[in-house]
């Protein structure tokens, strides 16, 4: 190997300059967006930007911190028994809200599952939501296909894929790292997007994308979109709810697979139910077709099980995370037949 | 304007990894101009076809079936199973990149696979069963080509000769098309091993993180190169002078009044005496 | 204490534990408040990143992309033309590699191939290539961008075996494995160590048979010992077990990274850097500067963690040090975690084939061990070679063949890690042990039990047709006094195996050992007229509280209040005494020695100045209680008085006159404090035939989902013996910490790499994955036998070390319990491992692959 390469240095962990802008009111903000365009980077809680600038992957020109618009902030009970919680509430008062305690449960059990105590405190519940993969070989700076290349460097023969998707995997085979949004897609939030244009408001499940879809990308978010709150229907309040996050550690790590289910139970039987599987593909998997199935089914041992094998039927396991499928078809049957907490 | 994005690989080495994509524009624009202009050129400015030396004489003229067959059935249907794969790969390429999202990719190398496929035929079929030649630019194709331009810009050349089975225009495009062609489909092939296909192991690591950058940019030139051909394509397809050709590509022949006007029957034998729509087995 | 020691029995001797009630008459065996805990708590502490100079520059470093490549062009121009921007420091500015002699004598060679601080031939990713001191740390790193290297890319490997393969990649162009034997393996009457050198070693396609089902080849190795009748051992036995198994590579993951701060003043390096050692630092600073150590000031107040790899810092600190010569000013060098992740050191992954065979009783008859370490590219770690001697002195086999190799590969280099090659070598043991247990229907105790090592008790190969020996070995009463407390036979009727709905539990235990005690340093201490104990400590600060304890010893000999004791430590400038490394579990055995030393010569003194002034015989005069007293009643003297006393006197009283067998370094540092009273100065030359080991028997119960892979440590115990226990409190902080790190072992912590690229993806925290305070088990206790080393005059043992291993085995062996055998072939046991084994019914996760 005689070949000489002249490579571009590489540095990592140093915040390179940047400039900031800390406005009061979404419009401010909304304007210096739409001044810096591709340049311009949404500042939430930092948990996930700050990684990508201190290690200079991405480098925007300027950063707009939303922490000091105070509309973004706080939770808003609505009439008829939904919440609107604004973008910029930190996670802590998400698990902490009475409102969300009493009639959604799931969300605040799953915005307590994520993280640690510290990053709660800073995280917000709509950086928790848009977050971006985790994706090791993405998060190196290489340039992959969802960073605008032509590789997925985590499904090769060699590639470490223990954590990646075993679902809907299109060239990319990232995963969605959020504990909360499988959450947002059982209740069947709307998600209120602002931009210059205007509000808009985007179903849960539409909100989060594929690599399919768009391999760049996690959510509908586009430049010079804000996500400015949540929006919790009141579809699913006091429903019987299940939650669980399976990870390596039981603080400060990612979801390997987390469940969220809402299921509303009469007779010993599932009236209705939302079954959203999270770090099995790139957003919150919805299990359409467990849900129909099991629908009018006793919420029993027998249910889940026969649960639990649709809903990994289609799954495709890469080379090292085929345990996946039976711990996905496990936390299915679980969520199915646990009986209300 | 840069024409290759480059990336810094993991060993932080600079490496191809596709075309520019405003080059998507480039060469769709650079068809629209190519069309309008000609557009234009031929009804302000292009002067009558002359050919030089008479025609085929009456008699044998008359001998001539009136419907000369162009393409055979195989042919045909290789040229549309083609053209639709070609389709479908060139909105499945650019449509997303331009901002159209949907999940494009399985289209896209499954329609690769048919173009792939019918190409492999298309080379069998016409190296074995054809008349291999008749769609290559030959000695006269040139000399006639420079007659025409030169009589096309108002100077005196002896007229050109007719026609063999292909114009010069059909035979360099088929030409330009067969590079653009298998650049695209060599290229594309190769590329099979880094998408999720049901018959091959992914694995980005069968050739050097450079050669891989040369195969997406040859891919990337190809393909923008045959928006702007495709769409030159269909725009001569549906010119009313061209119409007989296009028919000739549905309906497998061509009229005998049109094989006389542009067609020199020495350069294109067809045998005489089978009158009707029979297969004329002359090419 | 100068009732000297007691020989002991676990069944005499009360058990140190949390709740031992204190003794306030007393300074050693009794809690206290350290001197560093207010400025640590108040976080007044500096660190090496907390002090400033004038005119300080930060420097930057530029790491190779490449796992290994040869350099031919550095062009920092760009770089250079950047405001702000001071200089660019490359190999070529670096001190060549110098010989140096150690304080026995021994004169090591330069290793031309070591590392050297800052490379022309990356050996892996993210070796330092060139650093940039700018004005401050952003112009720093955008000037590191702006550096343009030219590489030639070379052949890499990252997986030992498969360098071991036939026509597999060597990680150095010379070759894959060190052609001398570790400094542990005889050396002989040689005073000169040869220069080492690389050469390759390749095995056979033979030798890799089996491979696929998961049995680690064994072909050649670079080392070799034996004892006893192996074969015969195999043909006796009841049972024969033919295991293979892999432990994880683990950074150190310090909190504090190793950065550093250097200037020079009046021809005299002064650096501030985050290190273990203090005193042992200091001359190997001088080695990597090629300098003269009385030259080299080193400022190391507070440690934020080593675990070995800082015991002397690394060859990194000379890089503000030169770029400071360099730019004629101070140079901070704040290493930041990416940098610390590669620079940082970490344990070396062994994989090991282990043929046990086992006695109707448990009892193991023959080993034959083979171990493969992942020795990344630089030095040759000796964690093969310890593993082989501290599994042959835990477990006693009756014959034990032990070989080993340590390739290299082009990862991050390795340093000693808390018990190195102790954790490895007990972690390929316990489960083979465990599997024995289940297998022979021996409980899991006993089998522990039975091969326990008693007195002393030999290990390792024979030398000179002589084993060596421990000083004493209480394993079987850690194990008793454990099973005692945590319920053993209880808790394994009622909890072993039992399930309730998804989850079941697993109890185990296992037993731990490492080397804890080292000899021959030096104490030293000035009782002044202020009637205050000055105590010179040149012990690092790095969070055992070493650097204080041990010299509760002194002070408790000559009667001093611990408020009237003045402990100065962690600045050379300060006169400080030649003291062991801070690492390896030495300096509680070692420096209790020397600061014993210290302390008798302290009270000789003592007693000859009363007698001067007060006639009679030395040995007619006690010190106790501040002050000296005539036995049996008549004139008393004050320390303080006696001070006094010394520097009129002079000569050995107040330090102008010193013994001869002290190390240079403590003659300088004596001779700069003599005059201001009476000194307490020696060297420890008490003696020891056998080598000091401390022992912890470990105990774990768990609790696993089988739907889920999860698992959680429900109760932990770990019971020490530690010899005498100077601080409980200490002492309990290190059982349970280096249990934890163990633990660490078990449940997550490990290293991933893409074999292709040669890099790793896990580089964060978050990726690593070391244990949390939530991984931490629910309930946790500790405790000491409290019976002093039979060996020396204090009977101190170190405990840094030997808590590791068994925190991982009994996480292990109480896995096993639950689940049975041949769920896992390796360590760290993840949940995706139990998944996939429960499911498929046999380990699947069981190939070799290293860093996967």
């Amino acid at each position: 190997m005689a070949i000489v390469r002249e490579s571009s240095a590489i540095i990592r962990d140093v915040m390179p300059a940047f400039e900031l802008f800390q406005p009061t009111s979404i419009e401010e903000a909304l304007s210096v967006l739409a001044q810096y365009g591709t340049d311009a980077w949404v500042l939430a809680g930092g948990i996930d930007s700050f990684d990508w600038l201190k290690d200079r992957i991405k480098r925007p020109k300027a950063v707009v911190d939303l922490g000091r618009i105070r509309e973004l902030r706080g939770v808003r009970e609505l009439a008829g028994g939904g919440v609107e919680i604004r973008a910029m509430t930190t996670l802590t008062d998400v698990v902490l809200h009475p409102a969300i305690r009493k009639s959604f449960k799931l969300l605040a059990d799953a915005a307590e599952s994520a993280a640690s105590p510290q990053i709660r405190n800073q995280g917000t519940i709509g950086g928790n939501v848009s977050q971006d993969t985790r994706c090791w070989y993405y998060r190196s700076g290489f340039p992959c296909y969802r960073a605008g290349g032509n590789i997925c460097y985590a499904d090769t023969p060699y590639g470490m894929n223990r954590e990646h998707a075993i679902l809907g995997a299109a060239r990319c085979v990232a995963v969605s790292p959020s504990d909360s949004a499988p959450a947002m897609v059982a209740l069947e939030a709307k998600m209120l997007v602002r931009n210059s244009n205007g509000e808009r408001a985007v179903n849960a499940e539409d909100y989060f994308i594929g690599p399919g879809f768009d391999i760049t990308r996690m959510t509908v978010l586009k430049q010079g979109d804000i996500l400015t709150a949540i929006r919790i229907p009141s579809a699913w309040a006091n429903a019987s709810f299940y939650f669980e996050k399976i990870s390596d550690r039981p603080v400060w790590d990612f979801p390997i697979v987390n469940i969220a289910a809402a299921k509303v139970i009469s007779g010993g039987k599932i009236r209705r139910i939302r079954l959203v599987v999270n770090g099995v593909a790139a957003h919150p998997w919805r299990l359409r077709q467990v849900e129909e199935a099991v629908t009018g089914q006793p919420a029993d041992e027998q249910t889940g099980a026969r649960a639990g094998e649709l809903a990994i039927a289609d799954a495709v396991p890469l080379q090292h995370n085929g345990f996946k499928l039976p711990l996905m078809r496990n936390l299915v049957k679980r969520a199915i037949c646990a009986t209300p907490a | 304007m840069h024409i290759i994005q480059w990336a810094a690989n993991p060993w932080g080495q600079m490496v191809p990894i596709h075309i520019a994509w405003a080059l998507i524009w480039v060469f769709a624009i650079a068809g629209l101009t190519f069309l309008i202009v000609h557009a234009i050129w031929v009804r302000y400015f292009a002067r009558r076809q002359e050919f030089a030396g008479p025609a085929l004489s009456p008699g044998a003229a008359a001998a001539l079936p009136a419907k000369i067959e162009r393409h055979s059935l195989a042919a045909r249907l290789f040229h549309w199973v083609m053209a639709a794969a070609m389709l479908v790969l060139l909105f499945t390429a650019f449509l997303p990149k331009v901002g159209v999202r949907f999940s494009w990719v399985t289209y896209h190398w499954v329609a690769g696979l048919i173009l792939l496929a019918s190409i492999v035929f298309h080379i069998v079929h016409a190296s074995f069963f054809q008349n291999f030649g008749s769609i290559w630019p030959d000695k006269s194709d040139l000399a006639d080509a420079r007659n025409r331009t030169l009589r096309a810009l108002g100077r005196s050349a002896p007229p050109p000769r007719r026609f063999g089975k292909y114009p010069f225009e059909n035979k360099l495009y088929h030409l330009i098309i067969v590079i653009a062609g298998l650049a695209v489909a060599v290229t594309g092939a190769f590329m099979l091993f880094r998408v999720e296909t049901p018959f091959l192991a992914r694995n980005p690591y069968i050739l050097s993180d450079m050669t891989w950058g040369f195969v997406y940019v040859l891919h990337g030139l190809a393909g923008v190169g045959l928006i702007a051909l495709v769409t030159v394509h269909i725009y001569f397809a549906l010119r009313p002078e061209k119409l007989p050709i296009t028919k000739s590509m549905i309906f497998g022949s061509i009229s005998r009044d049109h094989f006389l006007e542009q067609h020199d029957p020495q350069r294109w034998v067809v045998s005489s005496g089978n009158a009707g729509a029979g297969p004329s087995r002359a090419d | 204490m100068p009732d000297s020691k007691q020989e002991g029995t676990a069944a005499q001797v009360p058990l140190v534990t949390a709740d031992t009630p204190a003794d306030k008459s007393k300074l050693v065996g009794q809690n206290y408040v350290t001197p560093d805990l207010f400025a640590k708590v108040t976080g007044q502490a500096k660190y090496a990143e907390d002090f400033r100079a004038e005119g300080m520059l930060f420097a930057k470093l530029l790491l190779s992309p490449y796992p290994h490549a040869r350099i031919l062009e550095i062009d920092a121009s760009q770089a250079l033309a950047m405001p702000g921007v001071r200089a660019v420091l490359t190999m070529k500015d670096l001190p060549p590699p110098a010989d140096y002699m150690t304080d026995l004598g021994v004169l090591i060679k330069a290793n031309p191939l070591g590392e050297r601080g800052l490379a022309m031939e990356p050996l892996y990713q993210g070796e330092p290539i060139a650093a940039v001191a700018a004005v401050d740390e952003l112009t720093a790193a955008d000037a590191v961008e702006k550096i343009r290297v030219t590489y030639e890319p070379l052949p890499f490997v990252i997986d030992p075996l498969a360098s071991l393969r036939p026509g597999g990649p060597n990680a150095r162009v010379e070759g894959n494995v060190w052609g001398v034997l570790g400094p542990e393996a005889p050396v002989g009457a040689k005073r000169t160590t040869p220069v080492p050198e690389v050469r390759e070693i390749k095995w056979t396609e033979e030798d890799f048979r089996g491979y696929d089902e998961g049995k680690m080849p064994t072909g050649t190795p670079t080392g070799e010992w034996s004892y006893g009748d192996v074969e015969g051992g195999f043909k006796n036995a009841a049972l024969v077990l033919d295991e293979s198994f892999q432990t994880p590579n683990t950074s150190h993951e310090c909190l504090e990274t190793r950065t550093s701060m250097a200037y020079w003043q009046g021809g005299k390096l002064h650096l501030f850097g985050s290190t273990q050692s203090t005193s042992q630092t200091v001359p190997a600073i001088a080695r990597w500067m090629n300098m003269k150590p009385e030259d080299v000031v080193l400022v190391s107040e507070y440690t934020g963690g080593g675990y070995g790899s800082k015991v002397t810092s690394s060859v990194h600190l000379i890089i503000p040090a030169m770029l400071s010569k360099k730019c004629h000013a101070p140079v901070m060098m704040r290493i930041t975690r990416e940098d610390e992740n590669y620079i940082g050191r970490a344990r070396p992954s062994l994989t090991g084939r282990m043929k046990a065979g086992f006695g109707p009783d448990g009892r193991l008859l023959a080993l034959d061990m083979f171990v493969v370490a992942d020795n990344g590219p630089y030095d040759e770690v000796h964690d093969t070679y310890i593993s082989g001697q501290i599994v042959s002195l835990l477990y006693q086999p009756v014959a034990m063949r032990w070989r080993g190799i340590s390739v290299l590969t082009n990862t991050p280099p390795r340093s000693p890690q808390s018990s190195p090659g102790g954790l490895q070598g007990i972690t390929l043991m316990e489960p083979v042990l465990a599997k024995a247990a289940r297998r022979l229907k021996i409980d899991l105790l006993a089998i522990h039990r039975i091969n326990a090592p008693e007195g002393k008790a030999p290990l390792g190969p024979a030398v000179d047709g002589k084993r060596a020996h421990a000083t004493g070995c209480f394993m079987k009463e850690a194990l008793d006094q454990g099973a005692r407390r945590f319920q053993w036979e209880e808790r394994r009727k009622a909890n072993s195996g039992k399930r309730n709905g998804s989850k079941i539990r697993g109890v185990g235990v296992s037993s731990s050992s490492f080397k804890s005690g080292s000899k021959g340093f030096d104490g030293l201490f000035v009782i002044q007229p202020d009637g205050k104990m000055y105590v010179q400590s040149g012990i690092g600060n790095l969070g055992t509280e070493d650097f204080s304890d041990v010299h509760r010893v002194a002070a408790e000999m000559v009667g001093m209040p611990w408020e009237k004791v003045v402990v100065t430590w962690g600045d050379t400038s300060k006169h400080l005494p030649w003291t062991c490394i801070s690492g390896g579990s030495q300096t509680a055995h070692a420096m209790t020695r020397a600061a014993y030393a210290a302390a008798m010569d302290a009270i000789g003194k003592l007693q000859q100045i009363a007698a001067k002034d007060h006639g009679g015989r030395p040995e007619n005069y006690e010190v106790r209680n501040e002050r000296v007293y005539r036995q049996g009643g008549g004139p008393v003297m004050t320390l303080a008085h006696a001070a006094q006393r010394a520097i009129a006197l002079g000569g050995v009283y107040d330090g102008h006159e010193l013994p001869k067998d002290i190390n240079p370094m403590t003659v300088r540092s004596a001779k700069a404090l003599a005059g201001r009273g009476l000194m307490g100065v020696a060297r420890d030359n008490y003696r020891q035939d056998g080598t000091v080991f401390s022992f912890v028997a470990s105990f774990a119960e768990v609790e696993i989902d089988v739907e889920t892979g999860t698992y959680k440590i429900v109760d932990f115990l770990a019971v020490a013996d530690a010899g005498r226990v100077i601080h409980p409190a200490a002492i309990g902080g290190q059982i349970l910490g280096r249990s934890m790190l163990g633990i660490g072992h078990a449940i997550g912590q490990k290293w991933v790499f893409d074999q292709h690229l040669g890099l790793p993806v896990a580089r964060r925290f978050y990726q690593t994955k070391p244990p949390t305070i939530l991984d931490a088990p629910a309930r946790m206790d500790w405790a000491a036998l409290n019976i002093p080393d039979p060996e020396g005059p204090v009977g101190a043992k170190g405990i840094g070390e030997p808590p590791v291993p068994g925190g991982c085995c009994a996480i292990l062996n109480a896995i096993s319990d639950a689940l049975g055998d041949d769920i896992f072939r390796r360590a760290p046991v993840t949940l995706d491992m139990i998944l996939t084994s429960l499911e498929n019914g046999h380990p699947v996760i069981s190939g070799l692959a290293a860093d996967i």
